[in-house]
């Protein structure tokens, strides 16, 4: 007889695991229905993209300064991965509840806790399924870049590569979301509105809020759908970046805090609450981080190479009062055409807004409208929101004469005029067949291991008679 | 070898093994779903090789305890050991699995693949679980969806789960739940064969007869009160009914 001492089971594979939560997330059918309804959806927004951009190179033909105005990641790329995020943004929540909520349902979750595995290796594993879901889901996006290559158009890698970081984190945060949802809630219907309402109610945030003052503004940074603007613009931020990464692994700490079922319901909140908070410092921390890269072709974040080697050598702190209400549209383009980009290169920049409140009462202020430049003991003043203007005022400041101008700082642009009509065929027909052809091979019966169909011993035989 | 305990009450500190000691001990374990209370201080213990009956009808609180020993559920009261050390609820899954009852687990999965998942995650040979499937015949629905087996092939799935598995202790929540007289003989028959080879068990049954055919000793539960324990000998003993069957010293004791 077996000795009754205590049987510690040893660290389980995590082949194993991680094969099941593959072939559970790919067995259900929202994968499937997400990618189908994904080909139409990312399609024609490809074919349009293709149209207006083949429109407005038929206006850049001969014109170099037209034409460098013409950027594939602008004119195409960021428009058909604007079509994927609204199918991640509505979608992609019902596909990764299926990891944990289709287990809590049928109650095997009941056997996977008492498996030799800790929760959050559990939950790294369903996120993994989640990772590996999404990029499945990005194939007709993917396939949208590789259409535009075959019609002869333009793909920078750096800012490619930087749009498609920027999709899967987000990807990967509704992702969390939702698994977090299906953990705290009971059954995957409620968790699937939990994940809506996150996901739809912060683009809805983002669409009121945005350009507003004082707490709106803090509420819109809020919105998931912050996190993709900066890569849409084509800026690699590291705060950024760690701060969504920070975001993820709150969620998935949050979903981990509640797989376990026989932990206390007030254990379970005093484990959520540290969750919360170590996300909360980690996003504070990610926050402070002012590195970020211009990944653009064409620079739109930076200024000339010039200007940037001539701004990096200003020691002196340089310190900018804006009298502006943060919703004025002058404020949003002075911020985006030189302050965000100076950010990037000043050694010791302040920005402040003066007196935000003040504005609102009046227009009577004679002040609203400056911006003030202090650099060292010097001072200056303007209304200007130009660079053009901006950065001679700077230089001036600091005593030193403007750069030449650089040869070869110039981008090109991308003209071309494409026929998508032949790309409908690729998203509207063949696509999708390809996607239930593969569903189909997915769903069908495995190959049985002979090894488990041989005969039962004698021994096993005579005991189940 | 047959080690099918011999009928000695159970209330002795010593155990029915004599000197044996528990390999599992449970003492004082209470549990409230607010103002129903599920158990009230129960203790018992479970020995090494034997397979304990957990007796009680719908709502007795069997589940609930099952649940309880294997660390999935919270519970308000109570201490769990195991060998004569605390065996603390994030543990208990080093030595019990639990078989839970209603549950169809992976049901878009062929049976194959679920057999193949358990079997993996414990490293168990592929001769074994040849030997499990055999002895469950479940070869004809290897390729099957759970979601399209019979009530009584699910059970057998469970069964077979729950034998792949390891675990020196096995909790299994009605499993003969779904299978005709035939069926129900031949996994009882299979349970002794395991509990032959040292693999202890308790089995959460409403059915009497199939606890009666196939369990050494019992817990009898009602409103989550433990009411009598011990082997069919020493109940008959106690109610003072020699020739009694499970049902009437259930009736007797609740």
């Amino acid at each position: 007889m077996r000795s009754p001492e205590p049987l510690r089971i040893a660290r389980a594979p995590l082949r194993p695991l991680l094969a099941k939560e593959m072939r559970e997330i790919t067995s259900g059918r929202a994968l499937w229905i997400m990618l189908l309804l994904l080909c139409p959806l990312v399609g024609f927004s490809f074919v349009q993209a293709v149209w207006l951009y083949g429109d407005a190179s038929g206006g850049a033909q001969g014109s170099p300064v037209l034409a460098r105005s013409l950027s594939s990641f602008d004119g195409i790329l960021v428009p058909s991965f604007g079509a994927f995020y609204v199918g991640v943004t509505l979608l992609f929540p019902f596909v990764a509840i299926r990891a944990l909520g289709q287990e809590k349902e049928t109650g095997a979750l009941r056997l996977l806790v008492q498996m030799p595995y800790p929760a959050p290796v559990l939950i790294g594993g369903k996120l993994a399924a989640i990772a590996a879901a999404w990029v499945m889901c990005s194939v007709p996006a993917l396939s949208s870049l590789a259409v535009w290559s075959l019609l002869g158009g333009h793909l920078a890698p750096a800012e490619t590569l930087n749009l498609l970081l920027g999709h899967l984190l987000y990807g990967l945060l509704v992702g969390a979301i939702a698994l977090a949802a299906a953990a705290v809630t009971e059954s995957a219907a409620t968790a699937a509105i939990v994940a809506l309402a996150v996901t739809i109610g912060s683009w809805a945030l983002d669409f009121t809020l945005a350009g507003r003052p004082g707490i709106f503004a803090w509420i819109a940074l809020a919105s998931l759908t912050q996190t993709l603007h900066a890569f849409e613009q084509g800026v690699l931020s590291a705060g950024l970046v760690l701060g969504i990464a920070a975001a993820i692994a709150g969620f998935a700490a949050l979903a981990a805090a509640w797989l376990p079922p026989g932990v206390t319901l007030r254990a379970k909140l005093v484990r959520s609450l540290a969750c919360v908070i170590a996300t909360a410092v980690l996003l504070g921390a990610a926050g402070q981080i002012r590195l970020a890269v211009d990944v653009t072709e064409d620079r739109r974040n930076s200024f000339s190479r010039a200007d940037e080697r001539l701004l990096a050598t200003l020691h002196q702190p340089l310190t900018v009062t804006i009298h502006l209400a943060p919703e004025d549209p002058r404020y949003v383009d002075v911020q985006r055409a030189v302050f965000s980009k100076l950010a990037r290169v000043l050694p010791d920049l302040t920005i402040r807004i003066a007196a935000p409140h003040s504005f609102a009462a009046s227009g009577s202020d004679e002040r609203y409208g400056e911006i003030e430049y202090s650099y060292g003991t010097r001072r200056d003043v303007s209304r200007s929101t130009s660079p053009r203007e901006i950065l001679p005022l700077i230089y001036g400041l600091a005593g030193v004469p403007p750069p030449a101008a650089a040869p070869g700082d110039d981008f090109p642009g991308y003209p071309l005029i494409a026929d998508g009509a032949a790309a409908l065929a690729w998203f509207f027909a063949v696509m999708p067949l390809a996607i239930a052809l593969a569903w189909s091979l997915v769903r069908r019966p495995p190959r049985i291991d002979p090894a488990f169909t041989r005969q039962s011993s004698k021994e096993e035989s005579h005991a189940i008679q | 070898m047959d080690t099918h305990l011999s009928p000695i009450s159970t209330n002795d500190a010593a155990g029915p093994l004599g000197a044996a000691r528990a390999l599992l001990r449970v003492t004082g374990l209470a549990k409230r779903y607010g103002d129903e209370t599920a158990l009230a201080d129960v203790a018992f213990d479970v020995y090494a090789g034997e397979i304990l009956g957990l007796i009680g009808p719908n709502g007795a609180g069997k589940t609930t305890l099952l649940e309880a020993v294997a660390g999935l559920v919270p519970v308000d009261a109570g201490r769990i050991a195991w060998c004569g050390a605390p065996l603390p609820p994030a543990r208990r899954r080093d030595v019990i699995f639990y078989m839970p009852d209603g549950i169809r687990p992976y049901r878009d999965q062929p049976v194959v693949r679920v057999l193949r998942f358990f079997a993996g995650v414990y490293r168990q040979p592929s001769g074994r679980v040849a030997d499990t499937i055999a002895a469950l015949e479940l070869g004809a629905v290897l390729g099957k969806r759970v979601e399209a087996l019979s009530k009584g092939f699910n059970r057998r799935l469970l069964i077979a789960l729950a034998l792949i598995a390891p675990h020196p202790l096995v909790l299994m929540d009605e499993p003969f739940d779904g299978f005709d007289l035939r069926q129900s003989r031949a996994i009882a028959d299979l349970l002794r064969g395991a509990a032959a080879r040292g693999r202890t068990f308790v089995l959460a049954i409403h059915q009497l007869a199939d606890a009666e055919r196939v369990c050494d000793r019992f817990l009898l539960l009602s409103q989550g009160r433990l009411r009598g324990e011990g082997t069919l000998e020493s109940l008959r003993a106690r109610t003072q009914l020699p020739a009694a069957h499970l049902e009437e010293i259930f009736l007797a004791l609740t």
